[in-house]
């Protein structure tokens, strides 16, 4: 991947460029991270004309190796404020990685009203005014149709949904898969980063690229078949996934007493049977028409954690229905019906507003009284409003920190104004120490860990006490920057956290297609790397340790049925990035 | 122990034994009875579940190793393995599973 493109959406004019030479070795997010702070300015308004927003695929995206189909997006979050890198599936980041293209940039933004689309494809970029009849609250199934009709049936398309034009900060870039559904870069609000510029589509046609250079390629077949053993025969990766999708998680969180609800006042519900992902399996089984209890969001995967979630006629209602959609709607909001979540779910889709920080806001929205508890068709409605604009619209989509100032709560799960996920941080201590420390604000995707790590870090935990949990944060934050600047599917981790030869064998690909010699140290090294630019970015924009911690409420509400607190203090919560100090200190 | 005077447990099972165990018993949880307190390995046995098929067990809402002792009063769960990574290391199967040769492997290709 040799090309670097520019796209300057204030001049409309465009730049192919080699990629510089300090980003030859970086994909995914440490690409996206490095540039970001790199080039835009950290006190910037993200929704300015300084804000840029950069596309870059994997390492190894469009080559044959299994889920390397991630395309990372960054940019300054107009819901956090601090850097972001969102990542999606989709068949896009496999044609820039076909193209030869590292990454496209769009920046500065037009004088002028008009919304466009960027067309990328192999005789380069150009930039046309987007199509009246996909603006102004088209959705975004509608707006795949008329694109693809346009542009090709094959074309990859990012999209800005009526919520990115609307620029609202929980608004996420959403990205057509393999069937023309979607896929969406869902956290931090870039969908309004990309609304700021006036971008309402970006569609790449590959048609004419040759394939992806490999340098030596009988070593690159040889790890690929390790890799894929290796994520095959992981009983995560290569069977609980794919029959449960991430909704496996319900019951496991419920037992566990780790599943937020109602607002997170307490850590187990009663209803947990009615959104299980074993119940997600067994309706689609049962409901049988469109329905397919596994499905991969790109070519290439072989996981296939995904699924089509049908109506009792058989008629698909949405796919890629995540656990921690399911429980923001199922548990924290209390609403009973997975029927009625799907349709929420993909109202979410259409719109382009991510879905965990829409289901947050909304649980937050109904303890400030703006919607009846548990009642699902209530929510529908003020979703759609989402789509209009309207005043009860608009809080939603700002997220769950504005929801909370607008209802004058004190219990507003957020940390730098991110909607906390579905794991809750007081019986889970670990996942509270990354939710608080994390670059990108409270980040389940944050805190995933590689192999050698585990053992030495996760051997003793207890969930409910401190020990070992700052080590535990610290390791797997490093963990996750590493793999996630591979590019790979987050849940690759699943089979090489446990196994040491399919951790190898991800390194070997990527040293076989570019002749290189990266180690597993190189490889930890650069996501120490990673975090240490983004946290740099971040203390420019302003941010300090005290902005590392949880809400207040959870030090004093103790969370049933443990009925324990938050009890880090801030001294051990700033242990988890010493690393940086030490450096510091040494250098 | 949740209850000291109750003389029953709950039991659950994930992933693929919640629906053997609603196969086998029409609706989940179990409610059995249990006079003295029982390990995970022979409340498996008493439930024809296949060690093999379980990576840790949830006891009250903590994660325990099979062989931990089960009470009267107490509520029981049985995962197989297939719980996704970073929340065993969290939830602390880790230091409860390693004794257990169903770590990690998919039963069909052993």
């Amino acid at each position: 991947m040799n090309k670097f493109i520019r796209i300057d959406m204030t001049t409309k004019k465009v730049a192919v460029e080699n990629v510089p030479e300090k980003y030859a070795g970086l994909g995914g997010r440490a690409l996206t991270s490095n540039f970001v702070n790199d080039e835009v300015k950290p006190t910037c308004h993200a929704l300015g004309k300084n804000n840029k927003l950069i596309f870059a695929p994997g390492l190894l995206s469009g080559t044959t190796a299994p889920n390397s189909g991630r395309i990372s997006v960054g940019a300054k979050s107009p819901l956090t404020g601090t850097i972001k890198e969102s990542n999606a599936g989709g068949s896009f980041s496999q044609k820039m990685g076909k193209m030869g293209i590292k990454a496209f940039v769009i920046e500065g933004m037009p004088a002028d009203d008009k919304y466009y689309v960027i067309k990328i494809d192999v005789n380069g970029v150009t930039i046309d005014e987007a199509p009246a009849e996909i603006l102004g609250g088209c959705g975004n199934y509608e707006a795949i149709e008329i694109l693809s009709e346009k542009y090709g049936a094959k074309v990859g398309i990012a999209l800005a949904g009526p919520a990115g034009e609307h620029r609202l900060p929980s608004a996420n870039i959403s990205f057509k898969d393999p069937e023309g559904n979607i896929r969406s870069a869902g956290r931090g609000g870039l969908g309004a980063v990309m609304g700021s510029k006036k971008v309402k589509a970006v569609v790449i046609d590959d048609t004419g690229a040759a394939a992806v250079p490999i340098a030596d390629p009988e070593k690159f077949r040889a790890a690929s078949k390790v890799f894929s053993k290796a994520l095959l025969d992981h009983p995560v990766s290569g069977q609980g996934l794919a029959a449960y999708g991430t909704a496996v998680l319900v019951n496991i969180l419920n037992e566990a007493g780790g599943l937020p609800a109602n607002n997170f006042t307490t850590g187990r519900i009663d209803h947990n049977d009615n959104i299980s992902g074993e119940t997600l399996n067994a309706t689609i089984t049962e409901r049988g028409g469109d329905g397919k209890v596994s499905h991969g969001c790109h070519a290439g995967c072989i996981m296939r954690c995904s699924q089509w979630y049908p109506d009792k006629q058989g008629k698909m209602i949405t796919s890629g229905f995540e656990y921690e959609t399911i429980w923001g709607l199922g548990a924290d909001a209390g609403i009973e019906d997975l029927d009625v979540i799907a349709y929420i779910d993909r109202e979410m889709d259409d719109i382009g507003v991510d879905s965990i920080e829409t289901a947050v806001a909304v649980a937050t929205a109904m303890e400030g009284g703006l919607l009846p508890w548990g009642d699902g068709e209530a929510v529908l409605e003020a979703v759609k409003e989402i789509r209009t604009a309207t005043p009860l619209g608009r809080i939603l989509g700002s997220g769950t920190a504005v929801v909370g100032k607008v209802c004058g709560l004190f219990r507003v799960p957020v940390v730098k104004d991110q909607g906390i996920p579905a794991y809750d941080p007081r019986p889970i201590k670990g996942i509270g120490l990354t939710y608080a420390t994390s670059t990108m604000g409270a980040d389940h995707t944050a805190g995933y860990c590689i192999s050698g790590n585990i053992l030495k870090v996760g051997g003793d935990i207890d969930p409910l006490k401190k020990d070992g949990q700052i080590e535990y944060s610290r390791a797997m934050q490093i963990g996750t920057a590493a793999v996630d600047s591979t590019g790979m599917c987050l849940f690759v981790y699943f089979g090489i956290a446990d196994n040491p030869g399919g951790y190898q064998a991800l390194i070997d690909m990527i040293n076989a297609q570019y002749g290189i010699d990266l180690t597993a140290t190189d490889v930890d090294k650069l996501g120490e790397s990673v975090l240490k630019v983004e946290r740099a970015f971040n203390k420019a924009a302003g941010f300090t340790n005290a902005h590392d911690r949880l809400p207040e409420f959870f030090e004093y509400e103790p969370c049933p049925p443990h009925n324990v607190v938050w009890d880090l203090t801030p001294e051990e919560i700033d242990e988890v990035y010493a690393f940086e100090n030490e450096e510091a200190l040494n250098s | 122990m949740e209850e000291e005077n109750k003389k029953t447990i709950e039991v659950r099972g994930f992933l693929h034994l919640d629906a053997a165990f609603r196969k086998k018993n029409g609706s989940i949880p179990i409610i059995m009875e249990l006079e003295e307190p029982i390990t995970g390995v022979a409340l498996a046995e008493k439930l024809e579940v296949s060690l093999d098929e379980i990576e840790v067990i949830f006891v009250n809402g903590f994660v325990e190793a099979l062989d931990y002792l089960i009470h009267p009063g107490d509520r029981v769960a049985f995962l197989p393995p297939g719980c996704p990574g970073p929340y065993r290391i969290a939830l602390g199967f880790y230091g409860k599973n390693q004794g257990n040769e169903a770590n990690f492997k998919i039963k069909k290709k052993e």
